[in-house]
């Protein structure tokens, strides 16, 4: 069986981010057929589908959705279109090769909780994505799929793109709304979530879902709840979209059924590993955040779902596959990413703004061949310290990657205390232009 | 010159405000704009956005300083930014940023004497199968090595020379 | 009430209380903090307050809650800590502090904090009263293993204005001072710069950190991160002995302690290094103005009257006490009783009652107040705010009308707190003949994220009491909305006004009051921004502004000038007391009301001696010795007594206790106000004293007294009875003349504001506000010095456009070095070509 494509069409129909082409191959029928229902039968039919949301925590959309009070009179949709975890590249590509489906997603969301406008989030970097997507919505506009009385009905929804800037906290649902409002993207307190009265956009509900979420949607609408979930397994319907990067011969964007394994992806589709000779080491299956694993026949085996990467101790989160050789040395992984965190960290809690400056400056002196045999638990005591305490999840983020690299890579540690370090792959001279 | 009252931007400026139930939100995208047309977030450009925001110049430039993508000095004419994180480094983005920054003989942040490049490294730049790759005034240049740099610096410069000639 | 257990106990807290407050009040449980604080929204950023929280588990069909084994009710805790100041209570909440998960994670917290925090302890300002010394002994790791050599070193002495500095090292980015600017002051001049562990605080407006409030920030930074430029590097707090005391400056009459310290460069005596709020949550909480805060150094001025002095042909020279008095007995002695006195808002009700008794005893009733502008004290008496008032108290369902009255300028914490109220759902109305601060926030739709209620009214100069009277017809919507308000609390200023003017507009406020049922209770009624520390005081004590006409207008035989200044204030002094036989000035600078004088009287401030002062809210409030005395200064009441003793009257009382004890016994407003009386405390939130833990900042608690405050007519359940009113003349310009509208700078010129050199540059250059249309009718431009004519006099000063009502031209006070009309005046201006500014 071929493998179902849903969100990657323009690999099917060329120029299908075009309206017209896009309309001629079914386009904007999901949002007509919403438009027949009532806004609960939406939500539903988008719970259903055992949708779960693709930013990484997994959380199913349409309950989301449902959480929405019904009697507020403004509510919104903003899509979280700021890809910006290490190794994350997909949402760039729907948005390039397949806008109007995520338009088209947007206002079918919009319509489910009654919207009154959408605000499409892009990292600020997507720069040329936005105004391509600028001109989508225009196109759409013309046929009165955006704007007053959508498909000749009562309903009216505008929809905006919004540019970040440069700030991965701003992947953070709250952050992204200060983002939006004008303040500083440091996330905030909650309760209020943004579906609460209080909690969203302006302080009214809000829906933030992916882009990868959104534009499964037209899809579900058209083809139904039930042939979407028989994609994928039982607790992860449908296909996902899989980023790889690292050692691999091919890497890129592949959609897949959640029903496929590692050794699939990486194997059969990405040629294995880049260089001949060498072997696969560690696997990061969802990006800097998510904890890092051997990468052994036992993850090899392992279908890409929520559940089950949940049994090999990761998660498949945004499915942004870094994959490792073994001429990598764990210790200068974990000092990427911890670089790479100390730049996110939005500074507002304690924890993560001082902890992520700490274990930097602990690591580089470890990589520098200076760190002391105790120097290993300290950084691993200092990443325990700071998860669970922190006011987001980026401090959780944060503290994963020194604990599981120590936890299932010990000895890359210990080599460099033991005063035995190579200085592979990067020497210190370049690691100093790399730092801050 | 400045944003405010300039043909060039009030069509843009007032899209962006009324993008927005509140003017706040379109600090971001009238830092863009002010980037555009000074170079740089400049004094001027923050007390222009304040204006039209309706914020005060603090809480603009404090925007201005949280985000990455706004400067606030002056840019050569080619802003390099290079992502050198984990996906990229592990494709040699590393070693490309190393010998950029060679090539030019600038340090980490720095910009060449001709006033044409700018070299910085920044975090992942979500094309991490495209690698080594860089982001030049926010287009991206993808499957990059130092040849085509080389190349592409050489070109730079040469259109630097037909104008100053 | 909600029921909480906390550590295993039970307690009853308020429903929808912040979990940490909770805890401080219920059980006395201090959860540390350094971002939370009582007065502002939390924001769960330093992590600090982290604790271990669960919920009962209620059965969903009986709803209640499921019991364990034990007959306990089943708790759920939650997998992860939680920040109690984020949490407010909710019945069945289970609450943890003590045990060892949440003992870790607070030194986890710290240990954080202090890999960047520099060991300067030893030369720090907030040492010995730092919310991160005292919890890192409580909570915090003994040891570091943050062992580098490079620790992080940044800039250390960043001005964010004139007043504040920043340490960039020491800042915890707790994010209290942004906030305190932001949801407190309402004006957003800092905020955070970069991020992660590069965040700084900054200021990028311009002119930078200047708002009328910036000390405050340093108080409640919960380290030394901001510093005030007066106090920097000025003693160490263990130095200091607190001294009770009460702003002299304005009608809030904010509480203060005063940081003394026995000084070398004083020749031993105790100075005054820096001046604190003292918590008074009915007057102005724990904050005070940056005039209050900064506008101490007067009392220690080089160029005050030290001597008492005598006049000799043109010089005054130098006498004796003993001298003066029996002189000055002669004069009045023959003065029978053509004797009038004359007080400033500044003085004490313990001279006031001295100056009473002096012209009681001479047979004249001739008591003055300075300046002859603001009337209807006596409606202040009568249907002031209700006792028990508090400005906190005002929210949601309460209204709040200021007119003819700048606030910002001229009481500064009343327009904090109004603010506020505002902020809690109060409707704010703010009417006057001009832009002025509070109008922005009448204006607004909006604030922080929540909607705030509030309209504005403009008039033309001179027309509050006509609007006032008829604002039901002439404003309908916002009439009802203020009759109709739960609480309705009125601010009536003079601002434009004749002293007619000023008691029309009083009148009519209090009619309004009355007519509407907002008298008698706590939260209503009216309130004046009468000039000086004891507006109220004067008035009930018996001087009134109509005497003061007419001692103008009838110059007596010998005047008392009692710290007052008419030879600075009125352009047409000279004409009034040079009539005056004998002018007696008691001051506390020479100024040019001695010039007049046949005797001037050095007296004491407020830092060097005892006193009180009726605030606004008729709270008579007592303030205590702090400093040395300057010279052969006394206090004023001293120098009266010493005159009656002359006089045969009576033999002076030995204390100013004394002398209240006999004002509680005489005047009837004053009974029970003695000072045992006035030092009575009660319990306050939040705690700003005790173990510091909690709140963490550097607010005094209250030991010096709350005060009492004096009941209104009103209150005492006399019915006050709506009155006429008297339309006065608005006053208006000549033809061809620009009407001349007198206003308040907070920041002046005046003798005790001019010593605090810190504040100059902050003191605006002279200057006159035009019409644009009126500027260029008489090519005027922005900056342009142009020369104003009133009467006989001239002034120059520079001009400014903006947007001020046509014809009318805004002259504040008190900027110049001479003389500028007090009351709305006609007068001419013209361009100079020269800049010879005044």
């Amino acid at each position: 069986m071929t493998n179902p494509i849903i969100l990657l069409r323009g690999q099917e129909v060329p120029n299908i981010h075009q309206y017209d082409v896009y309309v001629q191959h079914g386009g904007y029928q999901g949002l007509k057929k919403a438009l027949g229902m009532s806004p609960d039968e939406v939500i539903n039919e988008v719970k259903n589908s055992g949708l779960r949301g693709r930013g990484g925590a997994g959380f199913p959309a349409g309950v989301k959705w449902s959480f929405i009070p019904k009697n507020e009179p403004v509510k919104y949709v903003t899509v979280n279109a700021d890809e910006s975890e290490t190794g994350t590249f997909k949402d760039r590509l729907i948005m390039e090769t397949n806008p109007h489906q995520l338009i088209e997603g947007a206002l079918i969301c919009a319509y489910a909780i009654q919207a009154k406008a959408v605000y499409i989030y892009l990292r600020g970097e997507f720069w040329d994505v936005a105004h391509q997507l600028d001109q989508c919505i225009e196109d759409a506009r013309k046929d009165g799929w955006v704007g007053k009385n959508i498909g000749g009905g009562n309903f009216s929804c505008e929809v905006y793109t919004h540019l970040g800037a440069g700030a991965y906290i701003c992947g953070e649902e709250s952050a992204l709304l200060n983002s939006l409002e004008g303040k500083l993207g440091q996330p905030r307190v909650r309760p209020p979530f943004p579906a609460q009265k209080g909690g969203g956009l302006y302080g009214e509900p809000t829906v933030v879902n992916n882009v990868e979420t959104i534009a499964n949607v037209p899809w579900i609408m058209v083809n139904g709840a039930a042939e979407y979930k028989k994609i994928g397994t039982e607790q992860s319907a449908g296909t996902k979209l899989y980023c790889v990067s690292g050692h691999v011969k091919k890497p890129g964007v592949y959609e897949l059924p959640f029903t496929a394994t590692f050794r699939e992806l990486l194997y059969d589709i990405c040629g294995g590993p880049s260089v001949e000779g060498r072997n696969f080491k560690a696997l990061l299956p969802s990006g800097g955040s998510g904890p890092i694993v051997h990468l052994n026949d036992q993850v090899l085996d392992t279908r890409m779902s929520y559940e089950d990467t949940a049994k090999i101790g990761t998660i498949i989160g945004s499915a942004s596959l870094i994959v490792m050789d073994d001429s990598v040395d764990i210790t200068w992984v974990a000092s990427k990413v911890t670089k790479f965190f100390k730049h996110e960290s939005c500074g507002k809690c304690t924890p993560c703004r001082e902890g992520t400056y700490w274990l930097d400056k602990v690591i580089d002196r470890i990589l520098a061949g200076e760190g002391r045999p105790e120097d290993v638990k300290l950084i691993e005591n200092v990443a325990k310290n700071m998860a669970g305490i922190t006011l987001c999840a980026l401090g959780e983020f944060a503290a994963n990657p020194i604990i599981h690299t120590i936890k299932n890579f010990p000895d890359d540690f210990n080599q460099h205390v033991a005063k035995k370090a190579e200085t592979k792959p990067v020497p210190a001279k370049k690691l100093a232009a790399a730092g801050d | 010159m400045a944003i405010i009252n300039n043909d060039k931007y009030t069509q843009r400026i007032n899209w962006h405000l009324s993008k927005y139930p509140d003017k706040r939100s379109a600090v971001m995208p009238l830092l863009y704009i002010a980037q555009e047309e000074y170079g740089w977030v400049s004094p001027e450009g923050i007390n222009e956005v304040a204006q039209l925001c309706d914020m005060d110049p603090t809480q603009v430039k404090s925007i201005a300083g949280f985000y990455t993508m706004y400067s606030e000095k002056p840019k050569g004419k080619y802003w390099l930014q290079v992502c050198n994180d984990l996906a990229c480094a592990l494709r040699g983005a590393d070693e490309f940023h190393h010998d950029l920054l060679h090539h030019l003989g600038i340090e980490e942040g720095g910009t060449t004497d001709d006033g044409l490049f700018t070299v910085e490294h920044v975090m992942c730049l979500a094309a991490c199968d495209k690698a080594p790759m860089l982001q030049c005034n926010f287009h991206f240049m993808e499957n990059l090595d130092m040849a085509k740099m080389k190349a592409w610096i050489e070109e730079k410069r040469a259109e630097l020379e037909k104008e100053n000639s | 009430m909600v029921k909480i257990v906390i550590d295993g106990k039970d307690y009853e807290v308020p429903a929808g209380a912040n979990l940490v407050d909770a805890a401080k009040n219920a059980a006395g449980n201090d959860i540390p903090v350094f971002c939370y604080h009582p007065k502002m929204e939390p924001v769960g950023m330093c992590r600090m307050c982290i604790v271990e929280l669960g919920m009962e588990e209620i059965d969903r069909e009986t709803k209640q809650p499921v019991l364990d084994d034990k007959g306990q009710p089943k708790v759920r805790w939650m997998p992860k800590l939680q920040t109690a100041c984020t949490q407010k209570v909710t019945p069945g909440m289970h609450v943890r502090t003590a045990t060892k998960l949440v003992e870790d994670a607070r030194q986890n917290v710290i240990e954080f904090l202090l890999t960047s925090h520099p060991l300067d302890c030893p030369i720090c300002d907030k040492g010995g009263e730092c919310p991160l010394q005292n919890l890192t002994m409580a909570h915090g790791p003994g040891g570091s293993r943050m062992v580098f050599n490079d620790k992080l070193k940044l800039d250390k002495h960043v001005p964010l204005g004139d007043l504040i500095y920043l340490d960039e090292e020491r800042c915890i980015q707790c994010a209290r001072c942004v906030r305190f600017q932001d949801e407190i002051v309402g004006d957003d001049v800092l905020a955070f710069h970069e991020r992660g562990r590069s965040l700084q605080i900054i200021t990028n407006s311009d002119p930078g950190f200047d708002t009328y409030f910036s000390g405050n920030t340093t108080d409640i930074c919960p380290v030394g991160a901001l510093t005030t430029a007066d106090f920097r590097f000025g003693a160490r707090p263990w130095e200091l002995t607190e001294v009770p005391s009460i702003c002299p400056h304005d009608a809030a009459g904010s509480n203060i302690s005063l940081s003394t310290r026995l000084d070398r460069d004083a020749g031993g005596k105790a100075v005054i290094k820096r001046v604190m709020p003292r918590q008074n949550e009915y007057v102005n909480e724990i904050w005070i103005s940056d005039k209050t805060r900064f506008g101490h150094h007067f009392t220690r001025s080089e160029d005050r009257l030290l001597h008492p002095m005598l006049r000799r042909g043109d010089t005054l020279a130098p006498t004796t006490w003993k001298d003066v008095f029996a002189r000055v007995a002669g004069d009045l002695k023959a003065a029978g009783s053509d004797v009038a006195v004359i007080a400033g808002g500044a003085i004490t009700n313990e001279d006031l009652w001295e100056l009473k008794q002096l012209a009681a005893g001479l047979g004249s009733e001739r008591l003055g107040t300075w300046t002859p502008t603001y009337g209807g004290a006596d409606l202040v008496a009568k249907v002031g705010v209700g006792k028990g008032t508090n400005l906190k108290d005002l929210g949601k369902g309460d209204a709040v009308l200021v007119i003819a009255s700048d606030l910002e300028e001229e009481v500064p914490m009343w327009r904090l707190r109004l603010k506020q109220a505002q902020d809690r759902g109060a409707y704010l109305v703010v009417a006057n003949a001009r832009h002025t601060r509070l109008e922005d926030f009448a204006t607004q739709k909006e604030r922080n994220g929540k909607p705030v209620s509030g309209a504005t009214i403009r008039y033309n100069v001179g027309e509050a009491a006509h609007v006032m009277h008829e604002l039901k017809t002439r404003y309908p919507e916002i009439a009802e909305k203020l009759a109709g308000a739960t609480n309705l609390v009125i601010v009536a200023g003079a601002e434009g006004l004749t002293l007619d003017g000023s008691k029309a507009l009083m009148q009519a406020a209090a009619n309004f009051l009355i007519s509407s049922g907002h008298v008698g209770k706590a939260n209503n009624g009216l309130m004046s921004p009468l000039p000086g520390a004891n507006g109220m005081g004067l008035h009930y004590m018996g001087f009134t502004p109509e005497n003061t006409q007419h001692i103008m207008a009838n110059p007596p035989k010998v005047l008392i000038v009692a710290q007052a200044e008419p030879g600075e204030d009125d352009p047409t002094a000279a004409a009034w007391l040079s009539k005056v036989e004998t002018v007696i000035t008691l001051s506390l600078f020479p100024d040019k009301t001695t010039h007049y004088a046949t005797y001037a009287l050095p007296i004491q401030s407020f830092a060097e001696r005892d006193g009180t002062f009726v605030n606004g809210e008729r709270r008579v409030q007592r303030f205590y010795t702090a400093q040395g005395p300057m010279g052969e200064a006394l206090p004023a009441w001293k120098i009266v007594a010493g005159m009656r003793e002359a006089l045969g009257q009576a033999k002076p009382k030995v204390s100013a206790a004394a002398v209240m004890l006999e004002i509680s016994n005489k005047v009837p407003a004053f009974a029970g106000c003695t000072y045992k009386d006035l030092a009575k405390v009660e319990k306050q939130f939040p705690d700003v004293g005790g173990a510091d833990l909690y709140y963490g900042g550097t607010a005094y608690d209250n030991k010096g007294g709350l005060g009492v405050q004096i009941a209104t007519s009103a209150d005492a359940g006399e019915t006050p009875a709506v009155a006429d009113v008297t339309l006065p003349a608005v006053p208006k310009a000549k033809d061809g003349e620009l009407l001349l509208l007198p206003t308040t700078r907070l920041y002046n010129r005046s003798h005790v504001f001019k010593p605090s050199v810190l504040v100059h540059p902050r003191v605006l250059l002279p200057y006159v506000e035009l019409n644009e249309a009126d500027a260029h009718k008489l090519g005027v431009q922005p900056g342009d010095v142009v020369e104003i004519a009133f009467g006989d006099d001239t002034v120059r000063v520079r001009a400014g456009i903006n947007g001020t009502p046509a014809g009318v031209a805004v002259l504040p006070r008190e900027l110049a070095d001479k003389a500028t009309p007090f009351l709305p005046t006609s007068g001419t201006i013209k361009k100079v070509t020269e800049p010879v500014l005044a």
